[in-house]
């Protein structure tokens, strides 16, 4: 399967010959570091190998459009419900420099005793099943061809069936995955001695088939009632799960702690989180590290949100991190909308090229109070460790409440979280192993009659699925209303028809956001935001973000909502197609004529900064393409450009216009038209650019053309060409 | 039962920490988590559990819905101590039959008195 970056994923040839698809490789894939790269007019400390296909940075468009890659794995974490819409979502986060994709699973999932099978809706995630896991590593393979780098797919080992998804991820290529047994008996309340003793089976799957695995420690600082206060514990729970890793048969590389810096402001950040952090990569020298993103203190407000991360961000290039996870900064108000992905992959990229090569411009203080607080942190992790043995081992210490527990340690507040040994989903379903117990397979834990020393376990039947994966049994789908091919109908339909509706979360979701401010205090502003959305045609408005501006004077508000309105793209006017000519073509065309083009802002206006990206050689405008150009600056008057048309001939004018109150912008080109058919101008080509500028505006208003906000001189000068060779 | 407050002893707890140099209290740190570790990985050798032994007759080359069904008719028998796949094998080798061949049997409902080892 090839994707052509022109084209849209064909989810049918995505799913198409699934039963015989096989992953053509398995374990994770570290991105390929170059020291001192040179990308564009810069030199980069902490960069990868660029992108074959990829969007830059906004900015880059003033930097030659340069997207130079970070060192970092970048992670962005989907859940759209629906895998068939993730598909397109990963393609958009990879084109944007993700190469970690985690699928979110769905709520509920944990506690099936079981494989899913089939592609049913999921929510607040995906179901994870190997039809979903095949499809997404087969799209997954084409999308790292089409931008050039390796691609790692996630998801969970964990749930009262964690062994058998483990079998699942080895078998079809999963390169990563969370597992980490105390998570099941904190979070999800299934039985300790189930989820331990799956748990050692789900490691050595996972160790086997080179599976990276992240641990689930980061959960207890989202989780308890104050967080920064629980880092000695975290410490705890990364070595618990580390070492039982270790003695399934995980190397340390292949083990990534999942951190997250846990405050944000107005807390003090950096001098809690810093020592925090600095201890833990002490504690686990050799060991690999996720930095998360905090999510614990997400508000509404995706501003306030980037700010964390941003902050988070600064922390991990301050210490050692091997993958930079980011979160959506919606996630407080919204399942991730896929253009938050993007915003939430941008704003780790932004920062982590704008800190390229810190380490060579600052140290951590090793002097005074911040080593003395990283060695707190570890002394009172070892009190911790030793109370967990005064209590009789782990499972005791969870049943005594010592988890979760928001006191800083040791210190307790009697509100951790409380386990019964033998309580919670699934227990007793542990069952001793028989003096001939036997598992025939690879990757097998623990007491066994076929040993893995000589030849293989399963070598007695000809092999396991593990050697020989034609062997594996493929379930399509078990539910002929809830599947994939039952949801592509109406948008694939649709598609065909050249429909367009807006989305963020599923195909054709229609789901719309709008802000507005409204002039009062805060309940009046919020219900009358919500009954200006009712009249602006959206469905079910909610307020999904209030920002009081002052307790009388009004709030901004976001509100969001549903509209069932589609476009036909095939009816869109003609004219807001822009085909770009070659610089050369253009500079071939031109140059040899004599071509003048007078150029102004017009009317009281004084911003010529637009005029200039579009005239100047030096901001890449269209001098360089050998027009002599006139521009007779700011505040000029309709009289005055015409006059000069006349008085060097010009072929064309470029008038641009900023302010528009009183539609003034609209009064100028009209004038213009006007004025210029009574002096009998009639081929003279009229331009009219700014900010409130559009084509359709333009043309209403007599103009040839109409340029807005980020038009370039390339594409005037492809318009004037164009126009020109049409006309000779 | 949870333990109830307790105020900040740190101070008072530290004592015998205070003299170990970094690289010792890490020792101790991992030390420790060991020692916390190994009944843990002890029981996970010696027991088994419907969902490993699920997972091993998935990699025997049986779906998920077969899995199911056998591990749970096994382990209503009380057969699952001895290992499902190696009942299974072991069926097989009896019966001269492939491996996917025992198991359809049993999923038949055939087969299940010569199953005990």
């Amino acid at each position: 399967m090839k994707l052509d970056p022109d084209k849209k994923l064909d989810i049918l040839e995505v799913l198409q010959n699934l039963e015989h698809y096989r992953p053509r490789r398995k374990g994770w894939v570290w991105r390929k570091l170059v020291p001192e790269q040179t990308v564009g007019p810069f030199v980069y400390k902490n960069s990868s190998e660029n992108l074959k296909n990829s969007l830059p940075l906004p900015a880059a468009e003033y930097f030659s459009n340069i997207d130079p890659q970070c060192d970092l794995i970048i992670t962005t974490e989907i859940a759209s419900g629906r895998f068939e819409d993730d598909l397109r979502r990963m393609r958009m986060a990879a084109w944007h420099g993700a190469d970690h994709i985690m699928v979110i699973r769905t709520t509920g999932q944990s506690h099936i005793d079981g494989l899913i099978e089939g592609t049913p809706e999921g929510v607040g995630g995906i179901p994870i099943s190997r039809k979903q896991i095949r499809a997404s590593r087969k799209a997954l393979d084409a999308i790292e061809d089409e931008v050039g780098r390796p691609i790692n797919f996630h998801s969970y080992v964990s749930g009262v069936a964690g062994p058998e998804i483990a079998v699942l991820f080895a078998e079809e290529g999963v390169n990563g995955a969370h597992q980490d047994p105390q998570y099941n008996v904190l979070y999800r309340d299934i039985n300790m001695h189930r989820s331990f003793v799956d748990a050692a089976e789900s490691k050595k799957i996972m160790a086997d088939a080179g599976i990276l695995q992240l641990d689930g420690a980061h959960n207890a600082n989202a989780t308890a009632k104050e967080a920064w206060k629980v880092t000695p514990e975290l410490f705890v729970q990364h070595a618990v799960n580390t070492a039982y890793s270790r003695a399934a048969g995980m190397e340390a590389e292949q083990i990534a702690l999942s951190t997250v810096p846990p405050t944000a402001p107005p807390a003090p950040k950096l001098r809690l989180d810093l020592p925090y952090a600095v201890a833990l990569r002490e504690l686990f020298k050799g060991y690999k590290f996720r930095a998360q993103q905090n999510t614990r203190y997400m508000e509404s407000d995706t501003d306030e949100a980037t700010v964390s991360h941003v902050l988070d961000t600064l922390i991990s290039r301050l210490t050692e991190t091997d993958i930079q996870s980011t979160i959506t900064p919606d996630e407080g108000r919204n399942i991730p909308w896929h253009y938050n992905n993007i915003a939430g992959v941008n704003a780790a990229r932004q920062t982590l090229m704008g800190l390229d090569g810190l380490d060579e411009l600052l140290d951590i203080k090793q002097e005074g109070s911040f080593r003395e607080q990283v060695r707190e942190l570890k002394e009172r992790a070892v009190l911790f460790l030793e109370e967990i043995l005064h209590a009789g081992g782990y499972y005791t210490a969870v049943e005594t409440g010592q988890f979760v527990d928001s006191g800083y340690y040791p210190e307790r507040k009697g509100d951790g979280i409380v386990r019964e040994v033998d309580g919670g989903d699934c227990a007793g379903t542990v069952i001793p192993r028989e003096q001939d117990y036997g598992a025939p397979v690879c990757s097998h834990f623990g007491q066994n009659r076929y040993p893995e020393q000589d030849g293989k376990p399963c070598d007695d039947y000809g092999g396991c699925t593990l050697c020989d994966p034609a062997k594996i049994r493929y379930i399509d789908e078990v539910d002929d209303q809830d599947n994939v091919m039952q949801r592509l109908k109406k948008p694939l339909a649709e598609r065909e028809q050249g429909r367009l509706r807006p989305e963020v979360e599923k195909h054709g979701d229609g789901v719309v956001c709008v802000t507005l401010f409204i002039p009062d205090e805060p309940h009046t502003a919020k219900q009358a935001a919500l009954e200006l959305a009712l009249h602006m045609g959206l469905q079910n408005p909610e307020v999904i973000n209030q920002r009081i501006m002052h307790p009388a004077e009004g709030s901004l508000l976001e509100i969001k909502g549903t509209v069932d309105l589609y476009i036909d793209k095939n009816a869109l006017p003609a004219y807001s197609q822009v085909t770009l000519l070659t610089d050369e073509d253009i500079e071939s065309w031109v140059r040899p004529r004599d071509l003048h083009i007078v150029a102004a802002t017009v009317g009281e206006d004084e911003h010529t900064v637009g005029l200039h990206e579009i005239l100047d050689i030096k901001h890449g405008g269209i001098e360089k393409y050998g027009f002599h150009c006139h521009n007779l600056g700011s505040s000029v008057s309709i009289e005055q450009v015409l006059d000069k048309v006349e008085e060097s001939g010009a072929a064309a004018v470029l008038i641009s216009t900023v302010i528009t109150h009183a539609d003034i912008h609209k009064q100028h080109m009209r004038k213009l038209a006007r004025l210029a058919g009574k002096r009998g101008l009639k081929n003279l080509l009229l331009i009219a650019g700014g900010p409130r500028i559009d084509e359709r505006i333009a043309r209403e208003c007599g103009m040839d053309a109409g340029f807005g906000h980020g038009a370039t001189g390339r594409e005037v000068a492809s318009f004037i060409v164009r126009r020109w060779r049409e006309q000779a | 039962m949870s333990t109830l407050d307790r105020p900040d002893d740190f101070e008072t707890r530290r004592q015998h920490l205070r003299g170990l140099s970094d690289a010792q209290l890490h020792a101790r740190f991992w030390e420790l988590v060991q020692r916390i570790s190994d009944p843990l990985v002890e029981e996970a050798r010696t027991h088994t559990s419907p969902g490993i032994e699920r997972s091993v007759l998935l990699r025997m080359g049986f779906t998920s819905a077969e899995a199911k069904q056998l591990v749970d008719r096994m382990h209503r028998q009380g057969l699952l101590g001895h290992g499902a796949g190696h009942l299974l094998l072991q069926l097989a080798l009896r019966k001269g039959l492939s491996v996917r061949a025992a198991g359809e049997a049993l999923l038949k409902g055939d087969c299940w008195r010569e199953l005990k080892p």
